[in-house]
């Protein structure tokens, strides 16, 4: 559950304001906000995701609102609730696959047997891949990867910025099946955030900024 | 999966820049604790030789050849003295013990020293095997000497003329080997004792074929030489009125070994001194590598360090994972250097086939240690704390957004 009031945003004084409209997603509803770049797309996934402080208005998950939280339970709170996909970069290139995910799990404070690692490598057809380094993987094992990345934690909320737009059409309906069925399973909440309409059908629910 | 693998798993990425951290400053901790050994155990060394010897009598000349000559054995005598003028100062009530010696013939290399009885009591050296000299044309093995020559007691040798090795002028007199010492790990584990009469016997011997003529061989002790006194002293007071006493007052020269060593020390020592502060340079050199190994990191891989923040990592977690990294080198490379330290010296001495020198290494005290390690340390946390600055100033966000 996530739900925005009035969120405002401005990265110096002199420079505009950006506000955007509010949102508020029930359980295990999803939504795309599409537009164009340099309209604050990226800007409003940072606040969702509390990497960005707005100017006014709040935003809370799962009845918890992120902007009363200090920077260490912030970093707490996004470790273990909140999942983020990239659109290029994914990965930790120094760590393999695995450890890669182990990674994650350790940040975010959360145990999870190998063998639910294993099965979610099986199901974003990675486990062949599983002790590779990340320069050895595809553009598409890279994308599979960092969805496994977003949902390993079992998170809250899903955040993806722009996870398609530098896929193959194949790849693009291959990645964005995947990240629904990944938040079902999860029953969590997905905001896809992008300007590529080949995903608009994905969606029940679309705004654009 | 934690902080400390995902340092380790950072430093195999580079293996090129970790190593070379590593090795530099290795580098730098094995000059550094190798020239403290090296000093350490030359002067040592150096002291042990002395014995109980305070001052040393003989011909005027250099001091400190005299001290080289007379004490240390590595250097020509500056000449003699007259035995009786010898003795004369030897009665002073200042003077504990004095023992003359004279020599100027070898053995395979090794010194022929002609002195009294007292002068293995200097290097507090005890007869392993056989008894003293009791008489003329007997002689007594330093432990090197007897080891090295593969001689045994009852065994003869011929001396040689000079101080060096040599098979032209050999003396015609058999010397006879009575006794062997144990070893001392001094000067005189390295030299061949007899009496004072041996040596005045062999050399006089000499004269009467050489000048066949002249029947009447000087056997008068009044004109007998010795090559050098050497004189410990019963109180200190003695150090600062006998030197100055003999050398005005006489034909003699009298050198404090103590003292010419120091000299000694100030000559050499400028060129520790410099090594010491290349050293250093290359100490302060390798702390720079080591922070711009760790400071390419968390610049080269800011987007890494955003995206463990998005995990939920915290900045100090973060700098936790350089500033483990900056350890793992530091403690590597001093790891790495006190074992060449204890046993590379060992090697090097094995290579150059010198192993009856190893008694000279110092083991170098804990001080020593904790000093240069401290050092290393405090380097390691200047880099670290360089380094981590612009993980205190990261702007996750912006770091993200650039990523298109």
């Amino acid at each position: 559950m996530i739900h925005t009031n009035q969120l405002t945003f401005q990265y110096n004084k002199n420079e505009p304001v950006f506000s955007f409209p509010n949102i508020t997603l029930n359980p295990q509803e999803n939504l795309l906000v599409l537009g164009k770049s340099g309209i604050g797309k990226t800007t409003l996934l940072h606040l969702l995701a509390g990497l960005l402080k707005p100017a006014s208005g709040n935003v809370s998950i799962n009845d918890t609102d992120i902007n009363h939280l200090n920077s260490g339970q912030l970093d707490v709170f996004r470790g273990k609730h909140i999942g983020l996909v990239f659109q290029k970069k994914h990965a930790i290139p120094a760590l393999n696959v695995f450890e890669n995910l182990q990674a994650r799990l350790f940040f975010s404070k959360k145990k999870v047997k190998t063998e639910v690692i294993d099965e979610l490598l099986k199901q974003l057809d990675l486990y062949n891949v599983k002790y590779s380094k990340i320069n050895k993987l595809s553009e598409g094992q890279l994308q599979r990867l960092g969805i496994a990345s977003a949902v390993i934690h079992q998170p809250k909320v899903i955040l993806a910025d722009e996870p398609t737009s530098s896929l193959d059409d194949k790849n693009c309906n291959i990645v964005i099946k995947l990240l629904i069925e990944q938040t079902q399973k999860n029953k969590a909440n997905l905001i896809v955030i992008t300007h590529d309409a080949r995903i608009k059908p994905f969606f029940q629910n679309t705004i654009a900024l | 999966m934690n902080i400390w693998k995902i340092s380790i798993q950072n430093m195999k990425s580079k293996p090129l820049y970790t190593f070379l951290s590593v090795f530099i400053l290795s580098l730098s901790i094995i000059l550094l604790l190798g020239i403290k050994q090296l000093k350490k155990s030359f002067e040592y060394q150096m002291e042990n030789n002395l014995g109980d010897i305070d001052m040393v009598i003989g011909a005027k000349g250099s001091p400190l050849q005299l001290v080289l000559a007379s004490v240390l054995h590595i250097d020509n005598p500056t000449g003699n003295i007259v035995y009786q003028d010898a003795k004369n100062i030897a009665k002073n009530p200042l003077i504990k013990s004095a023992v003359p010696i004279s020599y100027g013939d070898n053995y395979k290399g090794f010194r022929i020293v002609g002195t009294s009885d007292t002068f293995t009591s200097f290097y507090h050296a005890e007869l392993k095997a056989g008894h003293r000299v009791k008489k003329s044309m007997e002689v007594v093995l330093g432990a090197s000497v007897a080891k090295q020559l593969g001689l045994q007691i009852g065994d003869t040798i011929l001396s040689a003329h000079g101080l060096i090795k040599n098979s032209i002028e050999v003396h015609e007199e058999k010397l006879t080997v009575v006794g062997i010492l144990k070893p001392t790990f001094k000067v005189i584990d390295r030299l061949i004792i007899t009496s004072l009469e041996s040596v005045w016997d062999v050399h006089n011997h000499d004269k009467e074929h050489k000048h066949e003529d002249n029947h009447e061989a000087h056997h008068e002790a009044e004109d007998r030489e010795i090559t050098s006194l050497l004189v410990s002293f019963r109180s200190p007071r003695a150090f600062l009125t006998m030197p100055r006493k003999i050398n005005e007052q006489t034909n003699m020269q009298a050198a404090l070994p103590k003292f010419e060593l120091e000299r000694l020390y100030q000559y050499t020592g400028i060129g520790l001194q410099t090594i010491t502060a290349i050293a250093y340079v290359i100490l302060i050199i390798s702390g720079i590598i080591l922070f711009s190994s760790l400071y390419k990191m968390v610049k080269e891989r800011s987007f890494d360090l955003a995206i463990l923040r998005t995990y939920g990592a915290s900045n100090f977690q973060l700098i936790k994972i350089v500033a483990y990294e900056g350890c793992i080198i530091s403690f590597t490379a001093l790891f790495l250097a006190f074992i060449f330290i204890k046993t590379g010296f060992i090697f090097i001495f094995k290579i150059m086939n010198v192993e009856d020198k190893l008694y000279m290494l110092q083991a170098l005290s804990c001080e020593d240690l904790l000093n240069v390690a401290g050092l290393v340390f405090i380097i390691t946390i200047v880099s670290i704390l360089m380094a981590v600055y612009p993980i205190l100033k990261m702007d996750i966000s912006t770091i993200l957004s650039h990523e298109k």
